[in-house]
Protein backbone atom coordinates (compact mmCIF):
# COMPACT_ATOMS: atom_id res chain seq x y z
CA UNK A 1 0.00 0.00 0.00
CA UNK A 2 1.55 3.45 -0.76
CA UNK A 3 1.29 6.57 1.12
CA UNK A 4 -0.36 7.96 -2.09
CA UNK A 5 -2.86 5.03 -2.29
CA UNK A 6 -6.67 7.04 -2.29
CA UNK A 7 -9.09 5.35 0.40
CA UNK A 8 -12.60 5.73 -0.93
CA UNK A 9 -16.10 4.23 1.09
CA UNK A 10 -18.54 2.94 -0.51
CA UNK A 11 -22.70 3.28 1.33
CA UNK A 12 -25.60 1.25 0.14
CA UNK A 13 -28.87 2.31 -0.47
CA UNK A 14 -30.68 -0.66 0.33
CA UNK A 15 -31.09 -2.94 3.23
CA UNK A 16 -32.25 -6.41 2.17
CA UNK A 17 -30.16 -10.05 2.24
CA UNK A 18 -30.22 -10.15 -1.25
CA UNK A 19 -29.63 -6.53 -2.99
CA UNK A 20 -28.58 -6.66 -6.21
CA UNK A 21 -26.79 -2.94 -5.22
CA UNK A 22 -25.51 -4.24 -2.25
CA UNK A 23 -23.81 -7.05 -3.98
CA UNK A 24 -22.37 -4.51 -6.43
CA UNK A 25 -21.18 -2.44 -3.46
CA UNK A 26 -19.32 -5.90 -2.38
CA UNK A 27 -17.32 -6.10 -5.54
CA UNK A 28 -15.93 -2.63 -5.99
CA UNK A 29 -12.72 -3.36 -3.40
CA UNK A 30 -11.90 -6.36 -5.86
CA UNK A 31 -12.16 -4.39 -9.28
CA UNK A 32 -10.51 -0.92 -8.15
CA UNK A 33 -7.43 -0.05 -9.10
CA UNK A 34 -4.61 0.03 -6.76
CA UNK A 35 -4.23 3.28 -6.32
CA UNK A 36 -7.22 3.50 -4.48
CA UNK A 37 -8.31 1.16 -1.55
CA UNK A 38 -12.46 0.42 -1.50
CA UNK A 39 -13.95 -0.32 2.03
CA UNK A 40 -17.29 -0.66 3.44
CA UNK A 41 -18.79 2.60 5.16
CA UNK A 42 -20.22 1.82 8.09
CA UNK A 43 -23.88 0.76 7.90
CA UNK A 44 -26.92 3.78 8.49
CA UNK A 45 -29.97 1.10 9.09
CA UNK A 46 -30.04 1.83 13.04
CA UNK A 47 -29.85 6.40 12.55
CA UNK A 48 -33.18 7.17 13.69
CA UNK A 49 -35.53 8.20 11.22
CA UNK A 50 -34.76 12.41 11.11
CA UNK A 51 -36.34 14.61 13.38
CA UNK A 52 -34.50 18.18 14.11
CA UNK A 53 -35.73 17.66 18.11
CA UNK A 54 -33.44 14.75 18.59
CA UNK A 55 -30.34 17.07 17.99
CA UNK A 56 -31.63 20.05 19.24
CA UNK A 57 -29.42 19.52 22.30
CA UNK A 58 -26.48 19.62 19.94
CA UNK A 59 -25.66 16.49 20.11
CA UNK A 60 -26.24 13.64 17.24
CA UNK A 61 -26.77 10.22 17.61
CA UNK A 62 -23.74 7.60 17.52
CA UNK A 63 -24.31 6.13 14.33
CA UNK A 64 -24.89 9.24 12.63
CA UNK A 65 -21.58 11.14 13.60
CA UNK A 66 -19.67 7.50 12.41
CA UNK A 67 -21.11 7.69 9.75
CA UNK A 68 -20.17 11.07 9.22
CA UNK A 69 -16.61 10.64 9.96
CA UNK A 70 -16.02 7.91 7.61
CA UNK A 71 -17.57 10.35 5.10
CA UNK A 72 -15.37 12.98 5.72
CA UNK A 73 -12.05 10.94 5.97
CA UNK A 74 -12.43 9.33 2.88
CA UNK A 75 -11.07 10.54 -0.39
CA UNK A 76 -14.09 9.99 -2.16
CA UNK A 77 -17.67 7.99 -2.14
CA UNK A 78 -19.56 5.82 -3.98
CA UNK A 79 -23.21 5.26 -3.32
CA UNK A 80 -24.96 2.12 -4.60
CA UNK A 81 -28.61 2.37 -4.39
CA UNK A 82 -31.80 1.12 -6.11
CA UNK A 83 -34.37 3.35 -7.35
CA UNK A 84 -37.72 3.55 -4.65
CA UNK A 85 -40.86 4.96 -6.52
CA UNK A 86 -38.27 7.13 -9.30
CA UNK A 87 -36.29 8.13 -6.52
CA UNK A 88 -33.45 7.80 -3.60
CA UNK A 89 -34.96 5.47 -1.24
CA UNK A 90 -35.90 7.18 2.30
CA UNK A 91 -33.43 5.28 4.21
CA UNK A 92 -30.45 6.32 2.27
CA UNK A 93 -31.96 10.13 2.27
CA UNK A 94 -32.40 9.80 5.77
CA UNK A 95 -28.38 9.10 6.29
CA UNK A 96 -27.99 11.97 3.81
CA UNK A 97 -30.78 14.46 6.03
CA UNK A 98 -28.24 13.79 9.33
CA UNK A 99 -24.65 14.29 8.09
CA UNK A 100 -26.31 17.72 5.99
CA UNK A 101 -27.06 19.23 9.31
CA UNK A 102 -23.18 18.91 11.10
CA UNK A 103 -21.57 22.60 11.40
CA UNK A 104 -18.96 20.75 8.94
CA UNK A 105 -20.81 18.72 6.25
CA UNK A 106 -18.71 16.00 5.66
CA UNK A 107 -20.60 15.59 1.90
CA UNK A 108 -18.63 19.33 1.10
CA UNK A 109 -16.21 19.16 -1.82
CA UNK A 110 -16.13 15.67 -1.45
CA UNK A 111 -16.26 13.66 -4.95
CA UNK A 112 -19.14 10.84 -5.05
CA UNK A 113 -19.59 8.62 -7.76
CA UNK A 114 -22.78 7.22 -8.21
CA UNK A 115 -23.96 3.57 -9.42
CA UNK A 116 -27.67 1.96 -9.42
CA UNK A 117 -28.62 -1.57 -10.20
CA UNK A 118 -32.31 -2.29 -10.97
CA UNK A 119 -35.03 -4.78 -12.19
CA UNK A 120 -35.75 -2.90 -15.06
CA UNK A 121 -34.98 -0.82 -18.21
CA UNK A 122 -33.71 2.70 -16.57
CA UNK A 123 -31.50 0.58 -13.99
CA UNK A 124 -32.14 3.97 -11.33
CA UNK A 125 -31.69 6.60 -13.30
CA UNK A 126 -33.88 8.45 -12.12
CA UNK A 127 -33.07 7.71 -8.66
CA UNK A 128 -29.18 8.83 -9.73
CA UNK A 129 -30.71 12.38 -10.74
CA UNK A 130 -31.85 13.37 -8.13
CA UNK A 131 -29.05 11.99 -6.07
CA UNK A 132 -27.35 14.60 -8.10
CA UNK A 133 -29.73 17.06 -7.35
CA UNK A 134 -29.35 16.29 -3.74
CA UNK A 135 -25.98 16.04 -3.62
CA UNK A 136 -25.69 19.63 -5.27
CA UNK A 137 -27.38 21.22 -2.75
CA UNK A 138 -24.62 19.99 0.00
CA UNK A 139 -22.32 21.02 -2.50
CA UNK A 140 -20.62 17.30 -3.47
CA UNK A 141 -18.00 17.25 -6.67
CA UNK A 142 -19.95 14.29 -8.32
CA UNK A 143 -18.48 12.19 -10.62
CA UNK A 144 -19.76 12.32 -14.27
CA UNK A 145 -18.62 9.58 -16.77
CA UNK A 146 -18.92 6.16 -17.19
CA UNK A 147 -22.31 6.48 -15.62
CA UNK A 148 -23.47 2.74 -13.91
CA UNK A 149 -26.68 2.21 -14.64
CA UNK A 150 -27.13 -1.59 -14.09
CA UNK A 151 -30.61 -2.54 -15.86
CA UNK A 152 -32.48 -5.80 -15.94
CA UNK A 153 -30.33 -7.29 -12.92
CA UNK A 154 -31.52 -10.53 -12.58
CA UNK A 155 -29.98 -11.39 -15.88
CA UNK A 156 -26.31 -10.31 -14.64
CA UNK A 157 -26.46 -11.45 -11.18
CA UNK A 158 -26.08 -14.94 -10.06
CA UNK A 159 -29.81 -16.58 -9.34
CA UNK A 160 -28.74 -18.33 -5.97
CA UNK A 161 -25.29 -16.39 -5.28
CA UNK A 162 -26.47 -12.89 -6.05
CA UNK A 163 -22.68 -12.55 -7.07
CA UNK A 164 -22.17 -10.13 -10.18
CA UNK A 165 -21.68 -12.06 -13.43
CA UNK A 166 -22.27 -10.23 -16.31
CA UNK A 167 -18.72 -9.28 -17.31
CA UNK A 168 -19.98 -5.98 -19.41
CA UNK A 169 -21.13 -4.67 -16.47
CA UNK A 170 -17.58 -5.51 -14.40
CA UNK A 171 -15.84 -3.85 -17.31
CA UNK A 172 -17.71 -0.62 -17.04
CA UNK A 173 -17.69 -0.45 -13.47
CA UNK A 174 -13.74 -0.65 -13.80
CA UNK A 175 -13.60 1.79 -16.30
CA UNK A 176 -15.60 4.12 -13.26
CA UNK A 177 -13.62 3.27 -10.78
CA UNK A 178 -10.52 4.16 -13.00
CA UNK A 179 -12.11 7.88 -14.04
CA UNK A 180 -12.83 8.07 -10.14
CA UNK A 181 -9.36 7.85 -9.19
CA UNK A 182 -8.54 10.44 -11.83
CA UNK A 183 -11.27 12.48 -10.69
CA UNK A 184 -10.51 12.57 -7.18
CA UNK A 185 -6.63 13.03 -7.87
CA UNK A 186 -7.19 16.02 -9.70
CA UNK A 187 -10.07 17.60 -7.67
CA UNK A 188 -7.83 17.19 -4.11
CA UNK A 189 -4.84 17.74 -5.67
CA UNK A 190 -3.11 14.93 -4.86
CA UNK A 191 -1.03 13.61 -8.24
CA UNK B 1 -68.35 15.48 2.20
CA UNK B 2 -64.96 14.87 0.84
CA UNK B 3 -62.75 13.68 3.91
CA UNK B 4 -59.23 14.57 3.24
CA UNK B 5 -56.10 13.75 5.63
CA UNK B 6 -52.97 15.33 5.80
CA UNK B 7 -49.26 14.40 5.86
CA UNK B 8 -46.70 15.94 7.46
CA UNK B 9 -43.02 15.36 6.45
CA UNK B 10 -41.29 16.93 9.23
CA UNK B 11 -41.68 15.12 12.52
CA UNK B 12 -40.24 18.05 14.68
CA UNK B 13 -42.73 19.45 16.86
CA UNK B 14 -42.33 22.95 16.11
CA UNK B 15 -42.20 22.77 12.14
CA UNK B 16 -43.74 25.60 10.07
CA UNK B 17 -44.99 22.96 8.00
CA UNK B 18 -46.85 21.35 10.73
CA UNK B 19 -48.35 24.68 11.92
CA UNK B 20 -49.51 24.94 8.07
CA UNK B 21 -51.28 21.32 8.33
CA UNK B 22 -52.85 22.13 11.57
CA UNK B 23 -54.44 25.62 10.07
CA UNK B 24 -55.93 23.62 7.09
CA UNK B 25 -59.08 21.83 9.12
CA UNK B 26 -60.14 25.99 9.72
CA UNK B 27 -59.68 27.09 5.73
CA UNK B 28 -61.29 24.34 4.11
CA UNK B 29 -64.67 25.24 2.06
CA UNK B 30 -67.66 23.31 2.96
CA UNK B 31 -67.88 20.05 1.95
CA UNK B 32 -64.41 18.74 2.98
CA UNK B 33 -63.26 17.58 6.07
CA UNK B 34 -59.23 17.51 6.90
CA UNK B 35 -57.66 15.87 9.68
CA UNK B 36 -54.44 14.70 10.16
CA UNK B 37 -53.27 11.16 8.80
CA UNK B 38 -52.21 8.67 11.50
CA UNK B 39 -48.31 9.10 12.37
CA UNK B 40 -45.17 8.37 9.98
CA UNK B 41 -42.48 8.70 12.40
CA UNK B 42 -42.23 5.58 14.08
CA UNK B 43 -42.19 4.01 10.62
CA UNK B 44 -38.53 1.59 10.24
CA UNK B 45 -36.55 2.41 7.56
CA UNK B 46 -37.45 0.68 4.65
CA UNK B 47 -35.76 -2.83 3.97
CA UNK B 48 -38.00 -5.65 2.20
CA UNK B 49 -36.49 -8.34 4.28
CA UNK B 50 -38.79 -7.28 7.09
CA UNK B 51 -41.86 -6.88 5.01
CA UNK B 52 -40.83 -10.62 4.00
CA UNK B 53 -40.85 -12.00 7.09
CA UNK B 54 -42.44 -10.20 9.95
CA UNK B 55 -44.77 -8.56 7.24
CA UNK B 56 -45.86 -5.07 7.37
CA UNK B 57 -45.62 -3.18 10.61
CA UNK B 58 -48.24 -1.84 12.12
CA UNK B 59 -48.25 2.04 11.68
CA UNK B 60 -47.68 1.27 7.49
CA UNK B 61 -51.24 0.11 7.67
CA UNK B 62 -52.83 2.43 9.45
CA UNK B 63 -51.72 4.75 6.89
CA UNK B 64 -52.18 2.97 4.17
CA UNK B 65 -55.43 2.35 5.28
CA UNK B 66 -56.21 6.01 6.15
CA UNK B 67 -55.47 6.67 2.60
CA UNK B 68 -57.36 4.24 1.19
CA UNK B 69 -60.22 5.65 3.20
CA UNK B 70 -59.35 9.50 2.40
CA UNK B 71 -61.07 11.05 -0.92
CA UNK B 72 -57.54 13.65 -1.03
CA UNK B 73 -54.40 13.65 0.48
CA UNK B 74 -52.65 16.73 1.26
CA UNK B 75 -48.87 16.71 1.71
CA UNK B 76 -47.21 19.44 4.15
CA UNK B 77 -43.62 18.98 3.81
CA UNK B 78 -40.50 21.02 4.11
CA UNK B 79 -37.53 20.48 1.56
CA UNK B 80 -34.50 18.39 2.96
CA UNK B 81 -31.20 18.87 0.47
CA UNK B 82 -33.33 20.03 -2.52
CA UNK B 83 -35.32 17.10 -2.24
CA UNK B 84 -38.06 15.11 -0.27
CA UNK B 85 -37.29 14.87 3.60
CA UNK B 86 -36.27 11.17 4.46
CA UNK B 87 -39.49 10.62 7.34
CA UNK B 88 -41.90 11.01 4.37
CA UNK B 89 -39.80 9.27 1.36
CA UNK B 90 -39.81 6.24 3.49
CA UNK B 91 -43.33 6.60 4.68
CA UNK B 92 -43.99 6.44 0.74
CA UNK B 93 -41.62 3.89 0.10
CA UNK B 94 -43.36 1.48 2.66
CA UNK B 95 -47.10 2.24 1.88
CA UNK B 96 -46.00 1.90 -1.92
CA UNK B 97 -45.14 -1.82 -1.31
CA UNK B 98 -48.78 -2.63 0.19
CA UNK B 99 -50.73 -5.17 -3.05
CA UNK B 100 -53.04 -2.53 -4.27
CA UNK B 101 -51.17 0.69 -3.02
CA UNK B 102 -53.06 3.07 -1.87
CA UNK B 103 -51.96 6.08 -3.97
CA UNK B 104 -53.02 4.44 -6.95
CA UNK B 105 -56.07 7.10 -8.13
CA UNK B 106 -55.64 9.28 -4.94
CA UNK B 107 -56.25 12.96 -5.22
CA UNK B 108 -53.48 14.38 -3.84
CA UNK B 109 -52.54 18.07 -3.18
CA UNK B 110 -49.21 20.14 -2.03
CA UNK B 111 -47.79 22.54 0.26
CA UNK B 112 -44.39 23.39 1.13
CA UNK B 113 -43.03 26.06 3.84
CA UNK B 114 -39.54 27.08 3.81
CA UNK B 115 -37.48 29.69 5.61
CA UNK B 116 -35.99 30.49 2.06
CA UNK B 117 -37.45 32.24 -0.72
CA UNK B 118 -37.64 28.73 -2.80
CA UNK B 119 -40.32 27.79 -0.83
CA UNK B 120 -39.97 24.31 -1.62
CA UNK B 121 -40.23 24.28 -4.86
CA UNK B 122 -37.37 21.28 -5.34
CA UNK B 123 -39.18 19.02 -3.39
CA UNK B 124 -42.51 19.71 -4.73
CA UNK B 125 -41.64 18.24 -8.23
CA UNK B 126 -39.75 15.52 -6.73
CA UNK B 127 -42.90 14.47 -4.76
CA UNK B 128 -45.27 14.88 -8.49
CA UNK B 129 -42.63 12.31 -10.15
CA UNK B 130 -42.79 9.99 -6.94
CA UNK B 131 -47.13 9.96 -7.31
CA UNK B 132 -46.49 9.88 -10.94
CA UNK B 133 -44.96 6.44 -10.53
CA UNK B 134 -47.66 5.62 -7.83
CA UNK B 135 -50.37 6.96 -10.39
CA UNK B 136 -52.04 9.42 -7.57
CA UNK B 137 -53.87 12.46 -8.99
CA UNK B 138 -51.72 15.32 -7.95
CA UNK B 139 -53.51 18.89 -8.46
CA UNK B 140 -51.75 21.42 -10.50
CA UNK B 141 -52.88 24.57 -9.47
CA UNK B 142 -52.59 26.69 -7.33
CA UNK B 143 -49.58 25.86 -5.94
CA UNK B 144 -48.69 26.89 -2.37
CA UNK B 145 -45.19 27.57 -1.61
CA UNK B 146 -44.52 29.37 1.46
CA UNK B 147 -41.09 31.15 1.35
CA UNK B 148 -39.71 33.31 3.67
CA UNK B 149 -42.20 31.41 6.04
CA UNK B 150 -40.40 32.74 9.42
CA UNK B 151 -42.13 36.20 8.44
CA UNK B 152 -45.43 34.64 7.97
CA UNK B 153 -46.09 32.14 10.74
CA UNK B 154 -45.71 32.48 14.19
CA UNK B 155 -43.42 29.94 15.56
CA UNK B 156 -44.94 31.05 18.84
CA UNK B 157 -49.00 30.92 18.80
CA UNK B 158 -48.67 27.93 16.10
CA UNK B 159 -50.62 30.40 13.33
CA UNK B 160 -49.97 31.76 10.20
CA UNK B 161 -50.09 35.27 10.28
CA UNK B 162 -49.59 36.53 6.91
CA UNK B 163 -52.93 37.07 5.16
CA UNK B 164 -51.89 36.81 1.26
CA UNK B 165 -50.50 32.79 2.16
CA UNK B 166 -54.46 32.23 3.91
CA UNK B 167 -55.91 33.10 0.84
CA UNK B 168 -53.89 31.32 -1.44
CA UNK B 169 -54.64 28.08 0.64
CA UNK B 170 -57.93 28.81 0.85
CA UNK B 171 -58.18 28.95 -3.08
CA UNK B 172 -56.19 26.05 -3.15
CA UNK B 173 -58.64 23.74 -1.12
CA UNK B 174 -61.13 25.07 -2.98
CA UNK B 175 -59.56 23.88 -6.03
CA UNK B 176 -58.68 20.64 -4.68
CA UNK B 177 -62.41 20.10 -3.64
CA UNK B 178 -63.64 20.55 -7.36
CA UNK B 179 -60.55 17.98 -8.65
CA UNK B 180 -61.48 15.80 -6.02
CA UNK B 181 -65.05 15.41 -7.09
CA UNK B 182 -64.13 15.23 -11.13
CA UNK B 183 -61.75 12.88 -10.16
CA UNK B 184 -63.56 10.37 -7.67
CA UNK B 185 -61.23 9.30 -4.52
CA UNK B 186 -61.59 6.03 -2.86
CA UNK B 187 -59.27 3.21 -4.19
Amino acid sequence: MSDNQLNVVVVCGSLRKASYNASLARTLPALAPPGMAVKAAPGWETMPVYNHDLHADGKFPAEVTAWGDSIRAADGVIIVSPEYNWTIPGGLKNAIDWVSRFKEVPFKEKPVALQSCAGGALGGARMQYHLRQCLTSIDALIFGKPEIFVSFSAKKFDEKTVELTDQPTIDIVKQQLVGFEKFIRRVNGRH
Amino acid sequence: MANVITICGSLRKGSYNRIVMNALPGLAPDGMQIKEAPPIGEFPLYNADIQNSTGFPAPVQALADAIRAADGLIFNTPEYNFGVPAPLKNAIDWVSRLPNQPFAGKPVALQSASPGPVGGARVQYDLRRSMVFLDAQTLNKPEIFIGNCAQRIDEKTGKITDEQTIGFIKQQLIAFAKFIAAHGGRS
